[in-house]
């Protein structure tokens, strides 16, 4: 009667016992009710809990890689939360448990990259088991917010090209403002261009050189 | 072939999805000699074979990155890009091992090192010969330090990402908006 799924990865193991609803049909190999779960790190102390503490744990630890897939390393669960997870500013991953039981401090797990995809795996198996009849509710993985994209860059990366443009403005505009305002032509009496008459083939340039007179130079 | 008309997001994949979906194919025939006839296989297998017909046409579908140096205009369909999708995510499964071996930070600095060489100098033949050397993004992923970030977070994508499991993941992640 009672159903014990297990599920593998090189750094940790996932024990979950339970039974199966009856009561809702469900088969003898089912496991619709949790009794107790454990986790197993090779050298660390091992996890157990009841069944909402194993829901807490995958509705931190997926929604987590979920952002780190998109290259958003940001905490998920808080202090009121019993499961919490965060980066490590020294590279890594801080998971932290918190007993249900009063004055007892909260469990911290250091975690590589490697063992985080290692917990995210046997998670996935247990989620997408078939005997597992659990409602788990969990949240569905939704592409980011335009906002959440926009702070995965760092705030001097982010700023780098509106500062720069307005710099760039600001300068054109001052170098544009010192430039001297051309003087105004003065008008001489005998260059005055005269109307050329209706039906005249003169064209106006005519009366002006076409160009300038060059200075005479050495022959070459 | 699984039906990915029934899931929430039928919409097109953006070019910066389309560009991400291809690095991280890329990545992934960087870890496997035979990524490329392994992808094809994989097509076959799950089932994909009237959306990718033949290499050439799953080829064709890939240039549409507009990294590639012959990248190719307009839009693939959200069907395709599911397919693509669950192919990469098959070929992470298969390649796991590997990737957490890249990701493992228990193991001497040496072979650690050994590995990211190995993986890297891959990666830059492939993109080498298949980018277009000139864009700014393509540079960047070449460049021996400022594309560090950039090949780390490849390998970490593929391994959260692999299996059934992180399709879903993966997925949406391509779908975040281009800022």
């Amino acid at each position: 009667m009672k159903q014990t799924l297990r599920y593998d990865q090189v750094s940790c193991r996932l024990q979950v016992e339970g039974l199966p609803d009856l009561s809702s049909g469900q088969a003898q190999d089912a496991l619709g009710i949790i009794t107790g779960w454990t986790l197993r790190w090779p050298g660390r102390p091992e996890l157990e809990g009841r069944r909402e503490h194993l829901l807490s744990l995958m509705a931190v630890v997926l929604p987590y890689a979920r952002l780190l897939i998109s290259g958003v390393g940001r905490p998920v669960g808080g202090a009121d939360t019993p499961v919490s997870i965060a980066p490590r500013p020294e590279g890594g991953h801080r998971l932290q448990l918190r007993s249900s039981q009063p004055d007892t401090p909260p469990l911290e797990l250091e975690l590589d990259d490697a063992e985080l995809a290692d917990l995210v795996r046997v998670l996935d198996e247990l989620r997408l088991d078939p005997r597992l009849q659990v409602k788990l509710d969990l949240p569905e993985p939704r592409p980011l917010q335009p906002r959440e994209v926009l702070e995965r860059m760092p705030l001097g990366r982010r700023l780098a090209a509106p500062v720069g443009g307005a710099l760039a403005l600001a300068l054109a505009a001052t170098l544009g403002a010192l430039l001297p305002e051309p003087a105004p032509q003065r008008q001489t009496t005998g260059a005055r261009e005269t109307p050329s008459a209706p039906g005249s083939a003169a064209p106006p340039s005519s009366q002006q050189p076409a160009t300038a007179p060059q200075p005479s130079g050495p022959p070459r | 072939m699984p039906d990915s008309s029934s899931e929430p997001q039928a919409t097109p994949l953006s070019r910066r999805g389309l560009e991400r979906l291809d690095l991280l194919l890329l990545s992934a025939e960087a870890l496997d000699l035979n990524g490329g006839e392994a992808m094809v296989w994989m097509s076959e297998q799950m089932g994909f074979s009237a959306l990718f017909p033949n290499r050439v046409e799953l080829w064709k579908r890939r240039c549409h990155n507009p990294l590639r140096r012959a990248t190719r205009r307009g839009q693939l369909k959200p069907a395709e890009t599911d397919a693509l999708m669950r192919i990469l995510c098959a070929l992470a499964d298969r390649l796991y091992p590997l990737l957490r071996a890249l990701l493992a930070s228990n193991e001497p600095e040496a072979v650690r090192q050994r590995r990211w060489e190995l993986f890297e100098g891959r990666l830059a033949e492939l993109v080498r010969e298949r980018m277009n050397p000139r864009r700014v993004g393509v540079q960047t992923l070449l460049d021996p330090r400022r594309g560090a970030r950039q090949r780390r977070q490849l390998i970490q994508s593929l391994a959260l990402g692999a299996g059934t499991g992180g399709y879903e993941r993966l997925r949406a992640s391509l779908h975040d908006p281009a800022v």
